[in-house]
């Protein structure tokens, strides 16, 4: 990925290939290649361009047009490669020769997307490899003009309706991940992109200088599939993000709008924001007074990417590659997950220099042209997306802004005043039993008890007059943890004692404990009780809490069965801890 | 390449064009490039680097050659006999 920077050249990766240097360490990727066209040069250039990239690419090429074979024999050397990967590329000649054959046009787009199901689920019944399939290449020759599409047996229109079905059943299908042939053939301009000749003489699946972008784009999705990602694009801002120095040219002398390299910034930043969707986090990294940089994110009527957008925003004065380190340790990520993108030579390189793992793209002189050299490296390249992948940006900016408000602070009590925490102490509710009862499922680390109640042995609870169970709830000023702790006490005699205790381990070291425990405390003495008793069992995980009772002060009053124990103190000894929440709601 | 050039060049010169190309499609740093020579006599000459060796010459002489021109070569000297033909 990283070096899809250098120029793929298809004479220079050739002669690359003869004398690979691998270092016996690299990281191997087995990759079977079954094709209907011929492999043997789009094979060479895979290894290079694996090698440039550390990797060692082992290579099995299935027989020329044996792709049905391979994959149904399940005695074939296919399987005996043992390969991650298959490709199975298809070229659009040997499907159009199909298609002119075909008794009956109506079914052939259902017979071909058919037989493409039936050998993935073939392969997946010998072989866990994911495998990838490429879409065809729309021919360039149209019998009726742009009439095409208006005809739905053209072979223009079969083609289409071929390359969106698969991709529909892709997306259906696990273990098998597209490879769009088509839009790459588009780029280049798909008559380009095949060159008759070599077609006719060696069944080349491409022009041979197009080789390496189909074998560079065959491995992109291979290298995200085995998790070489980005995950975070650190952006500067002054002529990046808007024409012009905020600092210097204020907010109405930026360039930044709807036409001329105005309406160029906003549609980087119009892509930028896509990006942030598909699951990307997003960072500032910016030699500004933070008051400026911020400012055109606020008030700025053209800014596509809000203040909000931004997962960690750094502002100040200091070395990029400095600044760039403390957003990899804040946000817990590689190096090599990390794009930079700012317009100044100096500032690409000081970061090339002292980070050599980030990727740092040259960006051309022209605004207008920064979307498409970014286009141009395939950057982004995935093999998954969910739900999960919207939400991840603002959940860590969240965590991002905490962290680095932690900086800021030496003194532990000032960083958690600064907080502004709010914290809910409520008695289960019928609303919010399914999460009481996934928490308590959930929860392994910091799970006193770890009694696994169910949703109705919870919902019973709340009407057994002998039990206070309970919930809690924080937030703070950068966001709402929402439920993350579940306390049953129950009342025994002179005792109350502790039945369940676990919490979200997102919340430790905040005081929340302490605030429970203080809680606890104080609901005994306005019941009469003498002491407050509880159990530590130990778990395979929970070693986390094995001394969680002692520091509270508690006494160790019986010992059981693989370290099982039993603590109690009097209600009269406990010594209140500082807090540094406010309670919002109590009902205990 | 300017064709007006290839077309004035000496057979000797076009020669030295094509030698680092053979070298390189062929895997041979001493491979001696004469209009003699014929693909029996290259190892490596096989019906795939035979195409890297066409299209590389083309790039580097700016010419297109057809499939039928790429079938009837039977050694190096046709193929600079064609290469003028398809300059001029």
């Amino acid at each position: 990925m990283k070096h899809a920077m250098l120029t793929l050249d298809y004479f220079a990766l050739s002669k690359e290939a003869k004398a690979l240097k691998i270092s016996s360490a690299a990281k191997v990727i087995r990759i079977a290649l079954l094709a209907d066209c011929a492999t043997q040069h789009l094979a060479t250039i895979m290894r290079a361009i694996a090698a440039r990239n550390g990797v060692q690419a082992e290579l099995y090429e299935g027989n020329y047009d044996g792709v049905d074979l391979e994959i149904l024999d399940p005695n074939s050397a296919l399987y005996a490669f043992a390969p991650q990967y298959v490709v199975i590329l298809l070229s659009s000649e040997k499907l159009k020769a199909r298609l002119y054959a075909s008794g009956d046009r109506r079914t052939f787009a259902d017979e071909t997307v058919g037989r493409l199901e039936n050998l993935w689920g073939a392969f997946r019944a010998h072989s866990q490899a994911t495998i990838i399939q490429s879409t065809f290449v729309l021919p360039s020759e149209r019998a009726f003009g742009n009439y095409e599409l208006k005809v739905a047996d053209s072979v223009g229109s079969i083609f289409t309706e071929i390359n969106y079905r698969l991709a529909v059943k892709a997306r259906e299908t696990k273990n098998v991940l597209l490879n769009d042939v088509d839009f790459l053939a588009a780029a280049i301009g798909r008559a380009q992109w095949l060159d008759a000749r070599m077609w006719n003489m060696a069944k080349t699946p491409c022009r041979l200088e197009h080789v390496p972008l189909l074998a560079q784009s065959l491995l992109d999705t291979m290298f995200a599939a085995s998790g070489l990602i980005v995950k975070c694009v650190v952006l500067d801002l002054d002529n990046t993000l808007w024409g012009g120095v905020i600092g210097d040219d204020g907010l109405e002398g930026i360039a930044l709008g709807e036409f001329d390299e105005g309406e160029a910034f906003v549609g980087l930043q119009k892509f930028i924001r896509e990006l942030k969707r598909r699951g990307i986090i997003l960072a500032v990294v910016s030699k500004n007074e933070h008051a400026n940089a911020v400012l055109p994110f606020r008030e700025h009527p053209h800014m596509a990417l809000k203040e909000e957008d931004i997962s960690v925003f750094v502002a100040n004065w200091d070395n990029k590659a400095d600044n760039i380190r403390l957003i990899q340790k804040t946000l817990n990520i590689g190096f090599d997950s990390l794009v930079f993108l700012d317009d100044n030579p100096f500032e690409r390189n000081i970061v090339r220099e002292f980070l050599p793992e980030v990727v740092v793209p040259e960006l051309p002189e022209d605004p207008s042209l920064y979307l498409q050299s970014l286009a141009d490296l395939n950057l982004f390249e995935t093999a998954s997306f969910s739900e999960a992948d919207v939400q991840r940006a603002d959940q860590y900016r969240e965590e991002a802004q905490r962290e680095l408000t932690k900086t800021h602070f030496t003194d532990i009590n000032d960083y958690l005043t600064s907080l502004g925490m709010e914290i809910r102490l409520e008695r289960f509710n019928a609303f919010n039993l399914p999460r009481i009862a996934q928490l308590i499922q959930r929860s392994n680390q910091f799970n006193l008890m770890t009694r696994r109640y169910g949703e109705a042995a919870c919902e019973a609870m709340m009407k057994d007059p002998s039990l206070a169970p309970l919930t809690l709830r924080l937030a703070d000023k950068f966001g709402d943890y929402g439920l993350i702790s579940v306390v049953i006490l129950k009342h025994a005699g002179e005792a109350l004692e502790i039945d369940e205790y676990l919490m979200s381990c997102r919340v430790l070291q905040r005081g929340v404990e302490s605030f429970t425990i203080n809680n606890i405390f104080a609901y005994a003495a306005r019941l009469g009780a003498k002491r407050v008793t509880g159990h530590y069992l130990p778990t395979a995980k929970n070693d986390m809490v094995k001394g969680f009772f002692k520091s509270f002060g508690f006494e160790k009053v019986a010992e059981g069965d693989g370290g099982a124990s039993k603590w109690a103190l009097a209600v009269d000894d406990y010594r209140v801890r500082e807090t540094f929440m406010t309670p919002v709601v109590n009902e205990l | 390449m300017d064709k007006n050039e290839i077309i004035k060049m000496h057979k000797n010169q076009i020669v030295s064009h094509l030698t680092p190309i053979f070298r390189d499609v062929f895997n041979d740093d001493t491979l001696v490039v004469t209009e003699s020579l014929t693909a029996a006599e290259v190892p490596t000459w096989d019906s795939l680097s035979n195409i890297n060796m066409i299209v590389a010459v083309e790039k580097e002489f700016g010419v297109k050659f057809s499939i039928k021109d790429v079938r009837n070569l039977k050694n190096v000297g046709e193929l600079l006999e064609l290469i003028k033909r398809k300059a001029a």
